[in-house]
């Protein structure tokens, strides 16, 4: 069977004063579609440099990252732009909403960069509002949201142009955990309906609610487990 | 898509910029003094060149002044002209009969002096000069009445042509015509009124003349005194004619072939000449306090925009994760700094409106649409020179890096 996502002897090197940081190691790792995948490791470990990788933000110092069959490695800035703009939603540990922008203008984001019109924007935003729960916050800016609402407000905005892929760096890690269930509920949810979904945790706990649980170690995939 | 984009990009700004009131009003201050002082350095040009033209209209270009002096000899002081002898009333046939370039010739002596009708009095500029002096000044019309004929010229009647500005000091509503002034200690019968005539630069009025017949001017003011000769020419080459002339007068001059002229034969583009000199000063002076200016105003945008660029460097990581090209970055600033200086330059225009109005008072200044679509065209340039570094600098920032921005 094909891969949706295929890596293959990846290494990302930082250069931190004269000595080289080696976030990724010789990394390989498939990834079909519908997969719902948990990744967790010790805190230094690549995690978030695998991420980015995956979500075409960072592209390696070598080896080759095949996503549905183009070479990412190869691109330039505008087609991984556009690759991250149609097909990866991302949602972030610090939710990373822009603070002086309504949920609704929050979730068109990328719809103006895929030049959505006005019309077709703002209904496609509200529809992914309501469907993370948010249709009577919609015109509240992120100061004015609770900590899971604006994580609610970010998988509105990963999802409004439908991508296939949802990448989350450890989604939960600035939650209570009620709001944190309520998110992963969402995330079984996406799942459910067909994405694939790869997330960063350091609990347990969220970690066996995917299917497969990949744990990283030095820049390296110490262990792939299937459930 | 594209003006939607646009759209887009023009809403980011102005939130942006409104977000920051005071710090884009202090930075696009220098716009605002830049594109000032080319507006109204150009409304100030095009004032005086409106100005220029109305004035020069009485002096058209097939007319010679024949006089003392030469206007504008480089060589030659006014004090070293002062002597030479001065233009005769022979001399209207004798050139007329010698000369076949002259379509017509007039004397014109002048001089200033009051007028006056029941005890009103103003201020008059007199010319004594033959009927054939209209004929030497087309622009010249007679609003209503008429010239005087050479009958009343050879007589020395006592009538006399007046301008509109004396005709509103002394008769107000009522119709001058047929209508008695006092000149000196004569009476003078007013038979026409020249139309409205402005000002020569906005200095002094071209409306306060009054004309007599030669005759009468010489028998009742000055037999001698200030002359010239008005020549309208018949030639299209004005230089021609010129010397035609020039050798007619050594000739009634009799003047020997190596002597130098001791008259001075002066056209339009004399005034001309030294018009545009002034013209140029002003413009250089001006183009240097603009650019000036402008590359002031201009470093201060380019300083804006870096702060601005710095500040959010986070939202610059996050609209990057989202799908936003580099070019999409790029725009977004550039539209952002086009936007400051463009409400400079729209700031700067309505505040000249207003001084040029002001000024419109004293001398004649309106501000030619043009030019301000021209300040406009210059705000944005200014804005895409001085947003183009931090804008690209934006573009380039690498998202993971931004991301992490505190
Ligand atoms: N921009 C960078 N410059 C230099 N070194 C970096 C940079 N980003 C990451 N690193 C290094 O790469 C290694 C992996 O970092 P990464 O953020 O991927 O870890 P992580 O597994 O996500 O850790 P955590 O669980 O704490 O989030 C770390 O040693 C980190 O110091
Ligand atoms: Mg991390």
């Amino acid at each position: 069977m094909s891969f949706i996502i295929s890596l293959k002897d990846i290494e990302r090197f930082y250069d931190v004063g004269g000595e080289v940081v080696r976030a990724l190691d010789g990394l390989d790792l498939n990834i079909s579609a519908n997969e719902y995948i948990s990744i967790m490791g010790p805190s230094g470990s690549g995690k978030s440099t695998l991420m980015n990788m995956i979500g075409c933000l960072d592209t390696p110092t070598n080896g080759t990252y095949e996503f549905e069959n183009e070479y990412v490695h190869e691109m330039d800035e505008g087609q991984l732009a556009s690759i991250r703009n149609r097909k990866i939603g991302f949602v972030f540990q610090t939710f990373n909403l822009l603070p002086k922008s309504s949920a609704l203008r929050n979730v068109e984001v990328p719809l103006i960069y895929a030049n959505i019109s006005k019309k077709e924007r703002i209904d496609r935003a509200k529809e992914s509002l309501i469907d993370v729960g948010l249709e009577d916050r919609m015109h509240h800016k992120p100061n004015e949201l609770s900590g899971g609402q604006r994580q609610r407000v970010a998988i509105a905005r990963a999802l409004v142009n439908k991508p296939s892929i949802i990448l989350a760096d450890e989604p939960t890690g600035n939650l209570d955990s009620k709001s944190g269930v309520e998110i992963l509920n969402i995330f079984n949810q996406l799942h459910d309906k067909g994405n694939t979904i790869i997330l960063v945790t350091h609990e347990e706990e969220v970690a066996k609610n995917a299917k497969r649980m990949i744990l990283i170690l030095d820049g390296k995939v110490k262990s792939d487990i299937k459930n | 898509m594209i003006m939607s984009s646009i759209w887009q990009n023009i809403l980011i700004s102005l939130t942006s910029i409104s977000n920051n009131k005071f710090r884009a009003f202090l930075s696009v201050l220098g716009i605002v003094i830049g594109v000032l002082s080319v507006t109204l350095m150009g409304t100030m040009i095009s004032g005086l060149d409106q100005t220029f033209e109305k004035s020069m209209s009485s002096f058209r270009s097939d007319v010679l002044m024949i006089s003392r002096f030469q206007w504008f000899d480089g060589d030659k002081e006014w004090w070293q002209m002062r002597n030479r002898p001065r233009m005769k009333p022979e001399y209207v046939d004798n050139l007329r009969n010698r000369s076949t370039m002259i379509d017509a010739i007039a004397p014109v002596m002048e001089r200033s002096g009051e007028i006056s009708r029941n005890n009103v009095e103003t201020y008059a500029r007199f010319f004594g000069t033959t009927p054939e002096y209209l004929k030497t000044n087309e622009e010249q019309k007679i609003e209503s009445g008429r010239f005087f004929s050479n009958i009343e010229n050879e007589n020395g009647a006592r009538v006399v042509v007046i301008g509109n500005g004396i005709a509103t000091g002394l008769f107000e509503n009522e119709n001058p015509v047929n209508k008695y002034v006092k000149i000196g200690r004569n009476k003078y019968l007013v038979i026409g009124v020249i139309e409205k005539q402005g000002s020569f630069m906005g200095m002094w009025s071209l409306d306060n003349q009054a004309i007599i017949p030669f005759g009468t001017y010489q028998r009742n003011f000055a037999k001698r005194g200030w002359m010239n000769l008005r020549v309208k020419t018949n030639s299209e080459d004005i230089n021609l004619a010129k010397e035609e002339i020039t050798a007619q007068m050594r000739i009634i001059r009799k003047l020997k072939p190596l002597e130098e002229n001791n008259f001075g034969i002066n056209h339009s583009s004399g005034f001309e000449a030294q018009y545009n000199a002034i013209k140029f000063t002003i413009a250089g002076v001006g183009f240097f306090i603009t650019a000036l200016s402008l590359i002031v105003g201009g470093i201060g945008i380019m300083n804006i925009m870096f702060v601005s660029v710095k500040e959010r460097t986070r939202e610059i990581g996050i609209r990057k994760a989202l799908g936003a090209t580099p070019f999409n970055i790029m725009v977004q600033f550039l539209t952002e700094s086009i936007i400051i200086c463009l409400m400079g330059g729209v700031l700067a225009i309505s505040i000249s409106f207003i001084i040029s109005d002001i000024i419109n008072d004293f001398f004649p200044s309106t501000m030619p649409i043009k030019l301000a679509l021209f300040s406009i065209l210059i705000s944005v340039l200014i804005g895409v020179i001085s947003g183009f570094i931090p804008s690209s600098r934006a573009s380039k920032l690498d998202p993971i890096e931004a991301l992490r921005y505190e």
